[in-house]
């Protein structure tokens, strides 16, 4: 089966900005994707090229093995369904705005009637059709957007960093219909989001974004700073970590999160990037520990619940982290 | 005090009475001024539509020009349909001039730049997720500009209202384009010009109580439907 998205060598500008560079990016068809990155790393932007809303300024996209031109993007429009951070829901009752892409795309009143329904089915809005789209609440007004594309029967769903600006419940029903949707339907499902974690555990493939580009780090380890000892370390405001191969150029240093260790006692003192601190915040996710430890800097771990115990890892700790080799990263 | 009181009951009853040339100077006027309204809606408001979408060469320089003929003196207006029209004019053989159709014409002529640039500020006033939303919806460019000014409905009706303010109570085109003919092209506004030069004042105060009548009539509907959006 072809993959659903294939972007090849693709840039794209506001004006002189160039906000995305990106050489290479595959999207399996029935998958769920995350794209993971801080604000203006160019998540956003990507998803509106994937939606066809915007033309890149060079490279191509393939859409189910198909090149998408500018001449046939509306026909690739029609075929995925993009939810908005912050949706726009229009002048009217809640099944009408449900039923207005169906209208464009020339379905029949009554047979639309019925598709919109299902779809305040599918988000658990079935009282709701009647309602006045502007008097809805924020989480309300997502899920009825949600409906609004679900109803097109999209081949891809995108949605714009869907846990924003809602509640917890709101945004958990949110992720709950979109899986169900890829599970179900088999619908390829991508998403924005600037929480690595979150990404991890929704999707089965996660491209993080910095400065658009695609790069092998992880965001909340990231951090600006400059090269010292001609290229063999890397100096933050705070701390300097040794480099494994000294670099020509770098102004960013991202660790991953999952190649820190956490020693409750001090270490071998021979060992580079050996930092001292203490635990700040402690979280569940996805079946492992998140751990932010203040050393210096703040450093996101990633470890195991079995690890985790073994240290008796608690709040407000001393701990010694070391940060392995293949967990440094250093970015232009 | 006493000539005002006498002079305001005068009025009320040709009103209440039923003047028949009282009401055959109103009907006139909503006669010109829906005319000029219509045709400037149906011009105006795809014109702005169009202006506010798209992105072209010189478009700045049409709004530029918008803004400047909003300012539009109405004697000006009446005096160049006055030559156009004229038997000596290039659309002298249509025999407009001194009939309704020739208001109609200046009228429509001094609202076009209103009604257009109006609904230009209605569209640009749209949240901008709008426009993103019609076309993640899969509409075409025709199927996007009606769902907006569908959205745009209330900005451009208040446009449109503003609209129809300035010509039910315009003078200077309906004066020299009509010729004030008595049971032919008077209107309210030309009526109390003429009916107070000669000092009849009774007519005149009965046409501008019906006139500020039909101003509140007019905005009272559009509250109405505002409030019904909402």
């Amino acid at each position: 089966m072809n993959p659903a998205y294939v972007v090849k060598d693709l840039t794209f500008s506001y004006g002189e900005r160039r906000v995305l560079d990106l050489e290479r990016i595959e999207i399996p068809a029935g998958e769920v994707a995350a794209l993971v990155g801080p604000n203006g790393s160019g998540k956003t932007t990507l998803l509106h090229l994937l939606a066809f809303i915007e033309r890149p300024g060079s490279g191509t996209i393939s859409f189910f093995g198909e090149t998408v031109r500018a001449q046939n993007a509306l026909a690739f429009r029609r075929r995925v369904g993009l939810l908005l951070q912050q949706p726009y829901l229009f002048h009217m009752s809640v099944l009408a705005n449900i039923m207005l892409g169906l209208k464009v795309r020339g379905i029949p009143e009554r047979k639309g009637r019925e598709l919109a329904r299902r779809a305040l089915e599918a988000v658990d809005l079935v009282n709701f059709e009647n309602r006045h789209a502007r008097s809805l609440s924020g989480g309300e007004s997502q899920r009825v957007a949600l409906a609004r594309a679900l109803a097109l029967d999209p081949e891809v769903l995108l949605l714009d960093e869907p846990e924003t600006h809602l509640d917890k419940v709101s945004a958990d029903r949110i992720e709950e219909i979109f899986l169900r949707m890829n599970k179900n339907e088999g619908t390829t499902v991508i998403l924005t989001t600037h929480n690595l974690l979150k990404g991890q555990s929704v999707a089965h493939r996660v491209f993080n974004l910095f400065r658009g580009k695609i790069v092998p780090a992880h965001p909340h380890n990231l951090f600006k700073g400059k090269l010292t000892e001609d290229g063999a370390a890397f100096r933050t405001d705070s701390i300097s970590v040794k480099l494994p191969i000294p670099q020509g150029e770098g102004s960013y240093l991202t660790i991953d999160p999952t190649g820190i260790l956490l020693l409750p006692n001090l270490p071998d003192p021979s060992i580079p990037n050996t930092f001292e601190g203490r635990v700040v915040a402690m979280s569940e996710e996805n079946g492992r520990v998140r751990v932010e430890v203040e050393a210096g800097e703040r450093l996101h771990l990633l470890m195991s619940d079995q690890a985790s115990r073994v240290h008796q890892t608690e709040l407000g700790q001393h701990v010694w982290l070391v940060v392995k080799d293949s967990a440094i990263t250093v970015l232009a | 005090m006493h000539f005002l009181i006498q002079v305001f009951f005068e009025a009320g009853r040709m009103i209440f009475e039923f003047d028949p040339e009282v009401y055959f100077i109103v009907w006139t006027s909503l006669k010109v001024s829906i005319g000029a309204i219509f045709l400037a809606t149906i011009f105006g408001v795809p014109l702005g539509l169009f202006i506010a979408l798209k992105n072209f060469w010189g478009k700045d320089a049409v709004l530029m020009s918008l803004n400047t003929l909003m300012a539009l003196p109405t004697v000006v207006v009446g005096l160049f349909f006055y030559f156009l029209l004229s038997r000596r004019g290039p659309l002298g053989d249509l025999g407009f001039l001194f009939t309704p159709s020739a208001i109609v014409l200046g009228l429509f002529a001094l609202i076009l730049p209103l009604v257009t640039n109006l609904t230009i500020s209605a569209i640009q006033a749209m949240d901008q997720r709008l426009f993103l939303t019609c076309k993640l919806l899969g509409a075409t460019a025709y199927q996007q500009a009606w769902l907006i000014l569908r959205e745009a409905r209330f900005g451009v009706t208040a446009g449109i209202v503003v609209a129809f303010g300035r010509v039910i109570s315009e003078v200077g085109i309906a004066m020299m384009l009509g010729g004030n003919i008595k049971g032919f092209t008077r209107t309210m506004t030309t009526a109390i010009a003429l009916e107070t030069s000669k000092g009849e004042f009774q007519l005149g105060m009965a046409l501008g109580l019906i006139l500020l009548l039909v101003a509140f009539a007019v905005n009272g509907a559009l509250f109405l439907l505002q409030r019904e959006g909402r």
